[in-house]
């Protein structure tokens, strides 16, 4: 039965949706503004005339597409292309300042097409159980992975802790803006109207991280990107081996994506995030995480694309969408007919298992499309004269921002936040605390409110933030996060003492 | 450089360590007007935090005055070209457009970014290709994702 | 197959329906429909239903574009400065347009949006998991009263309708619950599920969606839901509550009498489509109609009702 919808996912004109959708979604994902989101919303009504299972290996094929292309930006411009990517502009985009921006974009392939397995993988075996996780993941489980999360600051910013913390305080006080989520408040406009909606999460990204990057660019003649004398092609054959070394990283950083992947609240960002900690809180002594380490990319790309098949175990299971993306899918199936929820693996089975071969179809295609796409999208960048490049980048990033909700208020937002970012981080504010403040500030302040209403109501307060096994589980890994580094540098500090 | 205490790294760092305790005391002075206290907890929670951390890194650089930072080497004009044209294109847009808008923050960068003598052909390539780039863009988001430009 | 054959005939009928239809406006291309909220909401999965059958109806496309921001306001804000010349509508809530600009100023008043038309509402429903201790509304209440504050229910917002609703149930039934606001219904519902609150303050299309996972104790109709028979509503039980989420659509203050005239008619015929209805019963929504004749009516009557209980409330002054 189930090699029967593998056969069916295999037909000629599957394969091509699935080949148009990888290669349409890289290309979507790498412009910073569009989104998968936008392009699926675009795309569903086109579906309406396919049938349910073609329909959906295409928007899944889109999806996967989308968050392996935001890694061409985060690389090669130091602008996440969605938000999944951020953490993919740590060691990305130093490696391509050192000229090794073909070798990123090769690992970056890899990792995606490995992670996308997995997180598939898991969709196709273990949908049914794994989706208790999402249930099992309440208010103050979510507070605490955003404390989790937010702990990345502490070891981004060596040398700069107080800075890094203020930074981070400061996004966090951002995602405040406008009218409160879950409460009735408008907060922080001091009376804009420009304000209320606050700071999107991908306007703030394209500003924070691309306008500094475009001053930059400007005041100096230098070159974008060191380039090696002899272009060589994509290097291919040392990104595999490098990947192969990294076996564990790899599969460690797909199954957290594939599990972070699965809870409603969280995505792809928070994903890339949690593996990157986790690589870098297990690195070896030589490798130098945030200044061009190859782990550190292939952690986030592994992590995040294995959110798309995880996202997709509660979409289908329970009927709640994982992400934005998913809950598009999750509207183009009800429209179709098709009941997600328990029963639909049994009731409408081979739709959901013909949809999941086809997304692992697209996964591996995503091996040779994406090399490909991503040696030219290398070369345009190191060849086109900055002179064209700059402008339009900053085109892109307006018509981008633009385009998220039409609105020029966010243009004005992205530019204002972005000229801001650039002053303050020339004075030791980076950008990425106050971005990850910024993303991981509401779910931070959700949880702790609906935890705090729900412990304050069962009398429990206590037993609410610590009493919790998943809970106290996060809590043990911030702290060891946050100490164990520290510690082993004093103790290599002393046995190199002893040594000289 | 001078001495570190008068460095531009040092006043523009304490200046912005400044500006985040500010930020955080004028949250702090927002939140007073919430109706809902479940609205106030966080801000002023992670406003505290700010404002301590902020006065940390202000006191600390106080104590140890260096010279790290800085706007750096550079030229200012083109900078400020780049920033201006890029405000202009979003402020114009509702008015002429997105395509004549999106021309000046094109022409803006385009002139800032440009360390190389002009000569006609140079113009003319990168005019055309600024055309084909606009072009392109303006036509993948307006005709194939439907975003209503103006 | 069915759905394809039900389509076409749809189809047809359009046929007679549009020559009979527009007479002085008419739609030319492709019409944006924006919904001020992210996707995967019910304001977003009916305008998915509405879409093919739009196109078929009238023979252009719906494209559904997402413009989140403010619970909305930032979308509503922006509404009058589109152009009105009727290919762009955009989606609109009660009691939100009601309620947001009455707390603050929000950049929109609830007289500025011309409200072309009222197409369903999801009616309120009190929802608990399908091996929860309630089995009936009385059981909720009971413990309620035994254990004041104790019972947690999840709604999506605050000051939104799931909030309005318990604050005026627990008056009515004389209890105390504790109202843990989420973002969003979906993140009310996963709430529930995961056993994280003891009851969720939903819709009724929480469990055509959630199906056997869930169980209604009550809906805010006046009569039942034809997809939950068995559900009394809160009238049966001696409450007097009837109410939910309406949702319709609204054109820029400069679109002529025409035009929107044109758009409710057209809504109206997607509305009186017999499988168009069907679907939306199956998701759980109730339909309603109210066109442009109607809506000035029917927007002051809601926004006394609304306007009343947020004040009772202390959600405005």
């Amino acid at each position: 039965m189930e090699f029967g919808h593998f056969l069916s996912a295999l037909t000629p004109l599957n394969l091509a949706l699935a080949l148009f959708g990888v290669v349409a979604g890289t290309v979507v994902g790498s412009i910073p503004g569009l989104t998968a989101t936008m392009a699926l919303a675009v795309l569903v009504p086109i579906t309406f005339s396919m049938e349910p299972a073609s329909a959906l290996i295409l928007l899944g094929a889109i999806y996967t597409g989308a968050i392996y292309g935001g890694a061409y930006a985060a690389i090669l411009l130091n602008t996440p292309g969605t938000p999944s990517a951020i953490a993919t502009t740590f060691d990305g985009y130093p490696m391509a300042k050192r000229g090794d921006g073909d070798l990123a974009v090769a690992l970056a392939c890899f990792a995606s097409v490995v992670g996308g397995l997995v997180g598939a993988l898991a969709l196709l075996f273990l949908a049914p159980p794994l989706s208790k996780v999402a249930l099992a993941f309440g208010p103050i489980e979510y507070f605490w992975l955003s404390i989790f999360g937010l702990s990345l600051i502490a070891s981004l910013s060596t040398g700069n802790l107080m800075k890094g913390l203020a930074g981070g305080a400061f996004g966090m006080l951002l995602s405040c803006v406008g009218v409160a989520e879950i409460s009735a408040d408008i907060r922080l406009t001091f009376g804009s109207q420009m304000l209320i909606g606050g700071f999107g999460v991908v306007s703030a990204l394209i500003g924070l991280y691309c306008i500094p990057v475009l001053i930059d660019l400007v005041a100096v003649p230098d070159r974008h990107l060191k380039v090696e004398d002899d272009v060589r092609s994509v290097r291919i054959g040392e990104a595999f081996r490098l990947a192969m070394r990294s076996k564990v990283n790899l599969i460690r950083s797909s199954v957290i994506g594939t599990l972070v992947g699965i809870l409603p609240g969280a995505g792809g960002s928070v994903a890339g995030l949690v593996a990157y900690s986790e690589a870098k809180r297990t690195a070896k002594p030589h490798q130098k995480f945030g200044e061009g380490e190859p782990d550190g990319i292939m952690a986030v790309e592994s992590a995040n694309n294995a959110t798309v098949g995880g996202g997709f175990i509660p979409t289908l299971v329970l009927g709640i969408p994982g992400t934005p993306p998913d809950a598009i899918v999750l509207g183009a199936l009800l429209v179709q007919g098709v009941r997600t929820g328990p029963t639909m693996f049994q009731q409408s089975g081979s739709i959901v298992f013909t949809f999941i071969y086809g997304l692992l179809i697209a996964t591996v295609l995503m091996l040779p499309a994406g090399l490909l796409i991503g040696r030219y999208a290398y070369k345009s960048i190191v060849t086109i004269p900055k002179a064209v490049l700059v402008p339009s980048v900053a085109f892109m990033t307006i018509i981008g921002t633009f385009a998220i909700r039409n609105s020029v208020s966010d243009v004005l937002i992205m530019l204002g936040l972005g000229v801001f970012g650039w002053i303050i981080g020339r004075f030791g504010f980076a950008a990425s605390p106050i971005v990850l403040g910024l993303i991981l500030g509401p779910i931070a302040e959700q949880g702790f409110v609906q935890g705090w209403t729900i412990g304050a109501a069962t009398g429990n307060l206590t037993g609410m933030f610590f009493g919790r096994p998943i809970s106290q589980a996060i809590l043990a890994f911030t702290l060891v996060t946050l100490i164990l580094p520290p510690l082993m540098a004093r103790r290599r500090a002393r046995k190199e003492e002893r040594h000289t | 450089m001078s001495r570190p205490q008068t460095s531009e790294g040092q006043i523009g760092s304490l200046a912005v360590s400044a500006l985040m305790v500010l930020a955080g005391v004028v949250t702090l002075w927002d939140t007073q007007g919430y109706a809902d206290r479940d609205s106030q907890v966080f801000p002023q929670t992670v406003a505290i935090l700010l404002i301590i951390t902020a006065l940390g890194s202000l006191v600390w650089r106080l104590l140890h005055p260096s010279d790290n930072g800085g706007f750096g080497a550079g030229i200012w004009w083109r900078r400020l070209l780049l920033v201006a044209a890029l405000f202009a294109c979003a402020l114009t847009m509702p008015s002429i457009g997105f395509l004549a808008s999106g021309a000046i923050a094109f022409a803006g960068g385009l002139i800032a970014a440009m360390h190389d003598r002009w000569d006609a052909r140079t113009a003319l390539i990168f005019g055309l290709s600024g055309a084909v780039v606009m072009g392109a863009f303006y036509a993948l988001f307006k005709f194939v994702l439907m975003v209503p430009l103006p | 197959m069915l759905r394809r054959s039900i389509l076409k005939l749809g189809a047809a009928l359009a046929v007679t329906a549009g020559l009979s239809g527009a007479a002085s406006a008419e739609i030319n291309g492709p019409v944006n429909y924006i919904i001020p909220f992210g996707p995967g909401g019910e304001s977003d999965i009916s305008a998915r239903f509405q879409q093919p059958y739009f196109k078929d109806k009238f023979g252009e496309d719906l494209v559904i574009s997402y413009q989140p921001g403010g619970g909305g306001a930032v979308g509503w804000a922006s509404l009058n400065g589109l152009t009105g010349d009727g290919q762009t509508i955009m989606g609109v809530n009660l009691p939100h347009i009601i309620i947001k600009p009455a707390q603050k100023d929000v950049g929109f008043t609830t007289e500025d949006l011309n409200l072309a038309y009222m197409f369903h509402f999801t009616p309120d429903a009190i929802v608990v998991r399908a091996d929860s201790p309630y089995q009936t509304l009385q059981d909720l209440i009971d413990d309620a009263k035994a254990n004041p504050a104790q019972v947690t229910m999840s709604g999506s917002g605050k000051a939104s309708a799931n909030h309005l609703a318990q604050i005026k149930f627990d008056k009515m039934a004389g209890i105390q619950t504790t109202y843990v606001p989420f973002k969003g219904t979906g993140a009310a519902v996963t709430a529930l599920l995961g056993n994280q609150v003891k009851a969720e303050w939903g819709y009724t299309t929480v469990g055509a969606k959630q199906g056997d996972q869930v169980r209604l104790l009550a809906v805010a109709m006046d009569e039942r839901h034809p997809l939950f028979p068995d559900v009394p509503t809160f009238k049966e039980l001696g409450f007097d509550m009837v109410g939910g989420a309406y949702r319709g659509i609204a054109l820029p203050n400069t679109a002529s009498e025409e035009t929107t005239k044109l758009w409710s008619d057209m809504i109206a015929d997607i509305n009186a489509d017999p499988a168009f209805r069907q679907q939306m019963l199956d998701g759980g929504f109730a339909m309603l109609d109210v066109g442009v004749a109607e809506m000035d009516d029917f927007m002051k009557a809601r926004a006394e009702e609304y306007l009343k209980d947020a004040r009772e409330a202390g959600l405005i002054k």
